[in-house]
């Protein structure tokens, strides 16, 4: 293909697109009337057009629409956000699942009865730390004496008042 | 594939909830400043005659029944986080636990704990221990042994020794069974 051939192809091309200038069209035409081999190439590609757009679009098989839209793209575009994707179903049915879980982590409720043994339990406690009490009174009594032991005792219990009046004073 | 492994994942998480109820009562009182860990003698002297651990949930509510009653005492018992006493009968054999003594000292030394009392008997042995932080008391620890049997006791929060006679009245609960006092 010559230069001379490319240029008319590209006129014709222009022609069928109706971007060929008037000038280059009567210069066009005036040149098919001169040759034959070039007006009857307008002629077919004028022929071809028009079998291109008589041809309609045949719509594609459902199953095949189904299987192309089933490869996954290249580039996937960006997730939409919609309660309805799996992973949010799943985190959505998790919910209730945890607010149970630390429903379960608060202290219960104790029942009357527990709270009845609890009482007797603490009962039981302060009843040892009494005997305990009793028998340090006791030993310092007999080690000391007395009136010692009145002073002995006193102190340490002055000491555990002190320490307990000075930790009520702090917190007001 | 991916499915299978949240689910897994989603059923550890699940379960590691669902059993923290349970760790975090045992661990309640362990965190507290007053908590003192006496161990375990069972291999020692077998099945503890007493075993108490009543926690701050269970005293809050006996606070709360004696607060009609007795205002005094139920501002004590809100001052309390948790009681604990152990007991083991010892069988005339008290060396294993005269060194649990040893080891607790220790432990409470350690951990700043002043000594409040000792008595050293042969017989008899009594030791009190209290926990201040700063001008504040946080727990109060006994420990006696004699030759029938050990006791640890541990108070965790505020105790004011000159109400505790009060606080046992207002119980008006019979211990003469649970305890032989002296």
């Amino acid at each position: 293909m010559n230069r001379n051939d490319e240029k008319r192809e590209q006129q014709i091309n222009a022609l069928l697109d109706g971007e060929l200038g008037e000038a280059d069209t009567d210069e066009l035409k005036s040149a098919a009337g001169d040759d034959r081999e070039l007006a009857r190439k307008i002629v077919e590609a004028y022929q071809l057009q028009q079998l291109m757009d008589d041809i309609g679009v045949e719509p594609a098989p459902a199953s095949l629409t189904k299987r192309l839209n089933a490869i996954p793209r290249q580039h996937k575009p960006a997730a939409k956000f919609s309660l309805l994707q799996p992973r949010w179903v799943m985190a959505l049915a998790a919910v209730p699942l945890a607010i149970i879980a630390v429903s379960l982590m608060q202290p219960d409720t104790p029942s009357a009865s527990e709270v009845a043994r609890a009482r007797q339990d603490l009962a039981v406690a302060f009843a040892y730390l009494d005997k305990a009490g009793q028998f340090t009174s006791r030993e310092i009594n007999s080690t000391v004496g007395n009136t010692m032991s009145d002073a002995v005792a006193g102190s340490v219990i002055r000491n555990m008042k002190s320490q307990y009046k000075n930790s009520k004073e702090k917190e007001a | 594939m991916k499915t299978s492994i949240f689910k897994t994942l989603l059923t550890g998480v699940l379960c590691t909830l669902i059993s923290m109820p349970l760790l975090a009562q045992e661990d309640e009182l362990k965190d507290l400043e007053g908590f003192i860990d006496f161990g375990d003698l069972s291999a020692a002297y077998g099945e503890p005659s007493i075993s108490i651990n009543i926690g701050g949930t269970l005293l809050q509510f006996v606070g709360l029944m004696s607060g009609e009653s007795n205002p005094e005492t139920a501002e004590m018992m809100a001052q309390l986080k948790g009681v604990r006493v152990f007991g083991y009968p010892i069988d005339d054999d008290p060396s294993v636990a005269r060194q649990k003594f040893s080891e607790v000292k220790s432990n409470l030394k350690s951990k700043g704990w002043e000594p409040v009392v000792q008595v050293n008997e042969d017989d008899e042995q009594v030791l009190i221990y209290m926990k201040m932080s700063g001008s504040a008391m946080e727990g109060m620890t006994v420990m006696t042994v004699d030759d029938e049997e050990v006791m640890f006791i541990n108070i965790i929060g505020k105790l004011d020794p000159r109400k505790l006679g009060d606080m046992m009245d207002n119980f008006d609960v019979d211990i003469d069974g649970a305890l032989e006092l002296d």
